[in-house]
């Protein structure tokens, strides 16, 4: 048995003791996963490099942060009460495009932003009562809110798994519009579909409207939307106008969730903050765990053994290992996986149009963020609808997981076919 | 211009996360509210 | 009594918190202290970048120029090390030169780090080691392993996007502290534009001919044991070329792709009157495929994952060469400097009014081809270091 190997199950074993035996939370498991690998591996207690690994995840800890808060200010303010009301008054007669609508809204601050995170936090959560109120299931609601997250942070014209994949074979972020606009928005509309059609198709109006909570609205107007118009703005302002400078995703969450302070009904700030932050504190250690884990695992050459492992198999199952490994690796980051395992895979792949192919490992990659145990798609999902365990919701969502693993291969085997698609 | 705002969000990140690691009940909780302070506090005092 | 035991563990925790931040502030904080070359018998003047765009002064991007002038007049050349902390070929050679050449037509101005903050720390995720010491002609000197983009510290937040100011090009953000996709950078840009900026005023300003920018890239990457030249710069670098070749020395050369932006091959070419030239060698310590970090890996360029990324057929480099697995530093910094003398003597040649004509500094075959193996991974190299 190789050190590496015996590395990797050590680490893995750790993991699991601590989670499963120990009942300990998953970022101290993984804390002590990556001591444990660190020791195994002849590293020592490495403690430069699992403080080092932490700094990986040290801006999407603070979008996370800083999403929640916003969430929380328009839930407080009643902004989603009002918005929700709106949606459901005006588009109640066109069931199937209204949930068509309701994904691409899920999904346009992923779109954006590139981050699965920010548009379940936001844009899900505005949604989520929306589809609630309308006689969708909590469990069905998470997992289109999920679902949403994941495409949206693939769909264009954002994509950073996609740019992090290109990167490494150095090749521009352009071009890939179309590719990855046919790679997410048939899926969306499908899933959707899927999972709330039935529910939705006979809708009683009259019994719904009955439930929609209008007061905010009616109480203070116009002015309940601005922190949702502002926050669009300032998403979407500098990638029309480059020169404009980018102020990031934190930054535009908190200027939203200040001027939200102010447009609705008055609540305690800094308790609804500490809250916020209370709620997001188990995600944020395992995103610092996860970033010791794998700084411990490429330092320790397990990372290069299990490239190298996937990258071993025959052509036609080299597909299955991308289809496995890929949404694996992702459990300890999506981005991450795009990073590791997207870049070997683009260049074993190399014979077939590139940019489709990167595009479809990209799919696939962000299949991570669905991935205990950070799933960060998954835990938020379930956060914003109430539910106590997003187990169920990655349950759920297996059939339409599989669907994009299936999707994303068939554009990669049919790559040189579709390079038309790139404009 | 745009360093110092995010190093004050951090700043108030930090503050949020204090709070919580001492209203926390369980030590586990307290442990993982001290891990995530270890690179806030190297970031906002531009350390790392 | 309950909340009292709350508070203690709390504080405990933060004290916890406060001295892992005092232990590990301390060892990120010494690596922003660089060691730098030993002036060679050539060096006539060091000066800063920020001599030639003062935007730099104070500021970690400002570093260092050894500037090394003939006795005759002559062409200008400039050699960027360390553009790339990770890269270590690049400004090991970087220092070899500085320490060994003596010019005798034209001046060579030498940049040992030219992204002076991304030496300063190490990419997250990565696992790399902080420094490494070979054995020189002084005894034990020990040099900084670094990271291919700008210290946060001096350049953050980065955004969602990079969008290349002058060509409009989308890159993931994080290459906005990338240098090589910052040129020709702008004197009121970011914090590594500004870096770039600097680098393309000196070109102006001293009216530098030939340029270098020293690279590493994974094994894995089909650009490598390469030279790509801006379409200016063709002409000598096939001339070179040939002769790398007639050498026994592999290279392949590539025009610099008019589509992609950012690259000191491109946008200097475009931007400047200089020829701009960048090579790559294989650096075992770079890629997905490595296995676990350890000297041999960065000095050596040993790696048992790269034996069976080769079996895969995943390498574009061959994994052993003349008898000697992997790519050790001496065989890196050997191609490096043994081109620069090539691509130098081809640009004489076109240019007899710009002559640059130096001596001293070791090529392929000292540093490589005629080494005991046994002092091959940085001892070798290290008997060329004062």
């Amino acid at each position: 048995m190789t050190t590496e190997l015996l590395t990797f199950l050590a680490m893995i074993g750790v993991f699991l003791l601590g989670c499963f035996l120990c009942k300990l939370p998953v970022s101290i498991s993984m804390v002590l996963s990556a001591i444990t690998g660190s020791l195994v591996g002849g590293k020592g207690f490495a403690l430069r490099h699992l403080v080092e690994g932490m700094f990986a995840y040290v801006d999407t800890i603070l979008v996370i942060v800083t999403a929640m808060i916003f969430m929380k200010v328009i839930q407080e303010s009643g902004t989603l009460d009002a918005i929700s009301s709106v949606i459901i008054e005006r588009f109640h007669k066109m069931p199937a495009l209204m949930l068509c609508m309701i994904m691409v809204i899920i999904m346009f601050p992923g779109m954006i932003t590139g981050s699965s995170t920010a548009s379940v936090l936001s844009a899900g959560s505005i949604m989520a009562p929306v589809l609630m109120l309308m006689g969708v299931p909590i469990l069905e609601t998470a997992c289109i809110l999920a679902m949403g997250g994941i495409l949206g942070m693939i769909a264009p014209p954002t994509n950073i798994p996609a740019m992090i994949i290109g990167a490494g074979i150095d090749i521009p972020y352009s071009g890939f519009g179309l590719p990855l606009t046919l790679m997410t928005f048939p899926l969306a509309f499908l899933f959707v579909l899927m999972f709330a059609y039935k529910y939705v198709k006979n809708m009683d109006y009259e019994e719904v409207r009955a439930k929609l909570r209008t007061q905010s609205r009616e109480k203070y107007g116009f002015r309940i939307y601005i922190p949702l118009i502002l926050a669009i703005f300032l998403m979407v302002v500098n990638k029309l106008v480059p020169s404009i400078p980018d102020i990031g995703m934190p930054l535009v969450f908190l200027i939203c969730a200040a001027v939200g302070c102010f447009t609705g009904n008055k609540f305690n700030v800094p308790k609804m903050a500490k809250e916020s932050v209370g709620a997001v504190l188990p995600v944020m250690g395992i995103l610092m765990g996860v970033g010791m884990f794998i700084q411990i695992m490429t330092l320790t050459g397990v990372r290069g053994f299990i490239v190298n492992a996937c990258l071993s198999m025959p052509s036609f199952a080299r597909y299955i290992a991308m289809a496995v490994s890929m949404p694996l690796f992702g459990a300890v980051s999506s981005f991450g996986s795009a990073s590791v395992l997207g870049v070997p895979f683009l260049l074993s792949f190399l014979a077939k149009k590139e940019i489709i192919v990167a595009g479809a490992l990209s799919l696939i990659a962000s299949l991570g963020d669905m991935m205990p145990p950070t799933a960060l798609a998954g835990i938020f999902a379930a956060q914003v609808v109430g539910m106590p365990k997003y187990t169920p919701v990655l349950k759920k969502c297996l059939l339409p997981c599989f669907i994009i693993i299936v999707w994303g291969i068939l554009f990669i085997v049919f790559a040189n076919q579709l390079s038309f698609l790139i404009i | 211009m745009i360093t110092i705002i995010y190093r004050l969000i951090v700043a108030m990140v930090i503050a949020l996360v204090g709070w919580n690691l001492f209203t926390e009940e369980k030590l586990t909780g307290q442990l993982n509210c001290a891990m995530v302070l270890i690179p806030l506090i190297l970031r906002v005092l531009m350390i790392k | 009594m309950k909340i009292n035991k709350r508070i203690i563990t709390a504080c405990l925790c933060l004290a916890l918190s406060i001295v892992v931040c005092c232990v590990t502030g301390v060892n990120f904080l010494a690596a922003r202290e660089l060691p730098m070359p030993v002036k060679g018998p050539g060096v006539t003047e060091v000066k800063m970048l920020s001599d030639w765009f003062d935007g730099l002064k104070d500021t970690n991007a400002d570093t260092p120029v050894y500037i090394l002038e003939g006795s005759e007049p002559g062409g200008k050349m400039l050699i960027l090390g360390g553009t790339h902390g990770n890269e270590p070929s690049g400004y090991m050679s970087a220092f070899t030169f500085i320490e060994n050449a003596v010019v005798e037509k034209g001046t060579v101005y030498v940049i040992p780090y030219t992204n002076r903050s991304g030496m300063t720390h190490n990419d997250p995720g990565e696992g790399n080691m902080q420094y490494f010491t070979l054995q020189t002609q002084s005894g034990p000197r020990t040099f900084r392993f670094g990271s291919r983009a700008t210290n946060p510290i001096d350049q953050w937040p980065d955004p969602d996007v990079y969008v290349h100011y002058a060509s409009g090009q989308r890159l993931s953000g994080s290459e906005t502290r990338n240098i090589n996709r910052a040129y020709p950078g702008r004197a009121d840009g970011t914090f590594t534009e500004k870096a770039a900026y600097g680098v393309a005023e000196l070109i102006r300003t001293e009216d530098v001919g030939l340029t270098f920018d020293l690279h590493e890239a994974s094994p894995e990457y089909p650009v490598i044991n390469a030279t790509v030249a801006h379409q200016d710069a063709m002409e000598i670098a096939s001339e070179g070329c040939i002769n790398l070749l007639l050498e026994g020395i592999e290279m392949s050369l590539e025009q610099s792709p008019t589509n992609f932006h950012g690259l000191t091959h491109r946008e200097l070419g475009d931007y400047t009157d200089t020829m701009a030239i960048l090579m790559e060698t294989a650096n075992a310590a770079q890629g997905r495929l490595r296995g676990k970090t350890s000297q041999k890996q960065v000095m050596g360029g040993q790696d048992k994952c790269y034996e069976k990324g080769e079996d895969l057929g995943m390498l574009y480099v061959p994994w052993e060469v003349n008898g000697i697995t992997g790519h050790p530093i001496e065989e890196r910094c050997g191609r490096h400097l043994q081109g620069i003398y090539e691509y130098s003597l081809a640009y004489s040649n076109a240019n007899p009014d710009k002559q640059i004509v130096y001596s001293g500094v070791p090529g392929y075959a000292d540093l490589f081809l005629n080494a005991d193996p046994q002092y091959l991974g940085g001892s070798w190299l290290g008997s060329y270091l004062k």
